[in-house]
């Protein structure tokens, strides 16, 4: 009995963590993606269009790796669109009147932060369903953003350094996907190998269990709520680099992408399931649409139509693969 | 809809001979299962007929298929000699079998009364719902059974056990010749299952043909006249319950026997004191409950159902909040009162409530079984899970935890494997003391045993074992010494020689 567990420990290590749930549906839709676009419009594959998807990958990425922990845990965000045009726009105020980038960035992830620790204060301290709660601080953060500025907050400095935050390079990758790819990472690490990571599986999978277990799991859901806070403002600042101003009205609809990725991802919104690596091939998914679309030149409404024709499609094929396991 | 069944046994005789009921051949298989194979039940009018078997055995197939939920793949259906075709619940219901389901099946929203006559509405007339009557054929009913429930109250605020009599008005309302009740005890208190057993008899005297299922011992001895058991799908025994001795019965549903139920390894208890709790008083429920458990000790705390057992379980381990009262684990003060600083002390709960506040059922075994003690597997933040791995598989020889992998999600094992993941959670977590709460809980009759010999392994380590249930037997077989609880207060505390069933009940209603 014991030998038998020990052999069939290692495959299901790496089968079953990395592609074992509707990771590979996903990356079957992602190459039949890659594939048809590239027949029907060659320069799909150039260096120019591959490095623009990336970079349009990398601001939802960023949300999207604090997101997954916040959704494992069963709490949702969705305020993180309107936090991040918010965001944009006090970053760039302070980088206005200060003229150091440090500080402006700072102010900007110390907004977004409050954000997510007054998102999770009220979750879990009120016990106001995250869904609802979120929703009223999303309304606030539209509303307030106007009074804090009518219009867009122009970039009056031009720090060649805030400008790179978007728009620069190292070699020849752009600077907002090697944030992403570093936020991604420490993210992934955090969730597959540390007990932090495991925690968060845990309070999503049955919180009481955890609370009997001596964990204080309202601090596991508060950090994952400051964190995807910490993600949108790190997001936030670049996007007021590559719009080169503080816009109130960045970011509508953004959480939706967001969170369509982590779903189509495969995380369960229920919580206790879900993988970033799955959040990442969503992310690449949704993109790879976007550019699809553009390239091929076709109406750019159907942005919004084909990746909801998608999600569903994408968890109808992970129901019909889950029965097919189960049998 | 006719009024014959305010007076039956009046007109037609009840004719004996022939079966009410008589089911032939059962078949029946889901995808990888045969849950039913070749399966013969009959049963007599103004008969008991209790239906035993371990979980899974095919019970709940076999009443499912009488009520028309599933269909049979082979057999033959008889109703008083005449065969029938049940393809659908409406189809039972009319050939005169009502399904009592644990889950009761009434709407909530409606009256006693709308409920009861669901299916048909008398009507006055041109054609609207005569309520007056409704409510006068509900209350004659009731009468019949000798229970008294308002008809015109709504259903959903009633309690489970008169939901079942108005299940019960239901099935005399369709002139049910056959009435199976389900596991109708599972949420009852003592005083409405002996209301609840004289109903039955009295369904009985109107030669109705009644079906008990349960996996209770004692109960299907105090109302049955016969006993099926079924076990791995297949008839196993039919036989009054006269032939019948607990053994036997038990042999019969597992298949083996079980020489000693309750065996007893482990030495007299220790001195020392694992567990104090003074003057303990909680919001709603306990009142100055005081009392000590010594290490090596299983200290077993009855009481009735609501008599705050739970509320005290959850509340020592630092789980729900207390007014005011000490709670000393191993010397320490359990200050701040949480469950983390519990763990630290080491008091750790055995929930009775395993799905809702035990298991992570989507992971696997091996999280859920390191859950408590994730810690001394990880450095500087970080999993060793070779060594996380290799103990829990050490547990899962030891306590022989049957699943086909540690990477198995933990819902897709038994319910006694389950509380053994469990159990070995808070083992790894190394406990002074551990607090069970009603530990066998929908476990089948041969995996408790296991767990029997596990709490006894428990205090035999050296643990101070903190039990509450609501089983006599267990109660009786495990405990050194027995605390009883009524109304939150703790009513008496007995050794083990000087505890009796009339002791323990007495102090129990206070």
């Amino acid at each position: 009995m014991s030998e038998l567990t020990h052999a069939s420990a290692p495959r299901r290590f790496i089968g079953g963590q990395l592609l074992g749930s509707s990771q590979l549906v996903l990356g079957v839709i992602l190459a039949v993606l890659c594939i048809a676009i590239s027949i029907a419009a060659p320069q799909f594959y150039s260096e120019a269009n591959i490095i623009a998807i990336l970079r349009q990958c990398a601001l939802v990425l960023i949300v999207a790796s604090g997101m997954t922990m916040l959704i494992i845990t069963a709490e949702v965000d969705l305020s993180v669109g309107a936090s991040l045009a918010f965001v944009g726009c006090i970053g760039m105020a302070v980088l206005n009147s200060t003229h150091s980038l440090a500080l402006g960035m700072l102010a900007a992830l110390a907004f977004a932060g409050g954000v997510g620790l007054f998102n999770g204060l009220v979750v879990t301290r009120l016990r106001v369903n995250s869904l609802i709660a979120t929703i009223g601080t999303m309304m606030m953060l539209q509303g307030g953003v106007y009074l804090f500025t009518r219009e867009a907050v122009q970039n009056h400095n031009q720090l060649t350094s805030f400008t790179d935050l978007g728009a620069g390079y190292v070699g020849a990758v752009p600077v907002p996907v090697i944030l992403a790819a570093l936020i991604f990472t420490v993210a992934y690490v955090t969730l597959r190998f540390t007990t932090l990571g495991r925690y968060l599986y845990a309070v999503g999978a049955n919180e009481k269990a955890v609370r009997l277990s001596g964990v204080r799991s309202e601090r596991l859901k508060l950090f994952a709520f400051i964190l995807t806070g910490l993600c949108v403002g790190v997001a936030g600042m670049i996007l007021s680099s590559l719009m080169n101003a503080g816009q109130p009205t960045a970011g509508r609809g953004f959480e939706l992408t967001v969170i369509a990725a982590v779903i189509l991802g495969g995380t369960s919104l229920l919580g206790g399931r879900g993988s970033l690596f799955g959040t990442l091939l969503g992310v690449l998914v949704l993109k790879v649409i976007d550019n699809g679309i553009i390239i091929l030149g076709w109406n750019q409404d159907l942005q919004m139509v084909v990746p909801g024709v998608v999600i569903i499609l994408a968890t109808y094929l992970d129901i019909i693969r889950n029965r097919a396991n189960v049998r | 809809m006719s009024v014959d069944f305010l007076h039956p046994g009046e007109g037609a005789a009840i004719d004996t001979d022939v079966p009410a009921l008589e089911l032939r051949g059962i078949d029946k298989r889901f995808p990888g299962v045969v849950a039913l194979d070749n399966v013969d039940f009959t049963l007599e009018p103004g008969k008991i007929h209790a239906l035993m078997g371990e979980n899974g055995a095919g019970k709940s197939t076999l009443i499912k298929i009488m009520a028309g939920v599933y269909g049979k793949d082979a057999g033959t259906i008889r109703m008083r000699g005449r065969e029938v075709d049940i393809k659908s619940p409406r189809d039972s219901l009319k050939e005169g079998i009502k399904v009592v389901f644990q889950e009761i099946a009434l709407i909530s929203e409606f009256t006693v009364a709308e409920n009861i006559f669901l299916e048909g509405y008398p009507t006055g007339k041109a054609g609207s719902i005569d309520w007056k009557k409704i409510r006068a054929d509900s209350a004659a009913l009731f009468n019949r059974i000798g229970f008294n429930v308002d008809p015109a109250a709504r259903t959903g605020s009633l309690p489970v056990s008169q939901q079942q009599m108005v299940e019960i008005a239901r099935a005399l309302a369709h002139e049910a010749r056959v009435v199976v009740m389900d596991e109708p005890t599972s949420s009852l208190t003592p005083n409405e299952v002996s209301l609840l057993f004289t109903v039955i008899r009295r369904l009985a005297a109107l030669g109705i043909a009644v079906v008990y299922v349960s996996h209770k011992l004692d109960e299907v001895f105090e109302i049955a006249d016969t006993v099926t058991v079924l076990r791995d799908g297949r008839h196993i025994s039919t036989k009054p319950i006269g032939e019948h001795t607990n053994d036997t019965l038990i042999q019969d549903m597992i298949g083996r026997r079980i020489d000693n139920l309750f065996p007893r390894k482990r030495g007299e208890p220790g001195s020392k004191v694992a567990l104090s709790v003074e003057k303990l008083n909680t919001a709603r429920k306990l009142n100055d409950v005081s009392f000590e458990a010594r290490a090596g000790e299983v200290l077993g705390f009855f009481g009735l159902m609501g008599a705050g057992r739970t509320e005290l379980a959850k509340s020592i381990v630092g789980y729900d909040p207390i007014t005011s009262g000490t709670i000393v684990v191993d010397g320490s003060r359990l200050v701040p009162h949480d469950t983390r600083t519990g763990v630290r002390l080491g008091i750790g709960l055995l929930t009775e409530d395993r799905k809702s506040e035990g298991l992570m059922g989507e992971l696997p075994v091996y999280q859920n079984a390191s859950l408590a003690s994730l810690g001394a597997f990880a450095r500087m933040g970080f999993i060793d899970k070779a060594r996380e791995h290799r103990a829990v598989q050490d547990y899962v020889d030891r306590f022989r935890i049957k699943t086909p992998s540690l990477f198995q999600q933990v819902k897709n094992l038994s319910g006694g494997n389950q509380q053994k993941v469990l159990i070995s959670r808070w083992l790894m977590r190394g406990l002074k003391v551990i607090v069970v709460d009603e530990p066998t809980r929908g476990i089948d009759v041969g995996a408790k045993s296991e767990i029997f010999a596990l709490i006894d392994r428990l205090a035999g380590e050296g643990l101070a074992v903190v039990m509450m249930t609501s089983e006599m037997p267990e109660l009786l077989g495990l405990s050194d010494r027995i605390a009883v609880m009524c109304e939150g207060r703790l009513t008496a505390i007995m050794s083990r020689d000087e505890a009796t069933q009339e002791k323990i009940l007495n102090a129990a209603i206070g």
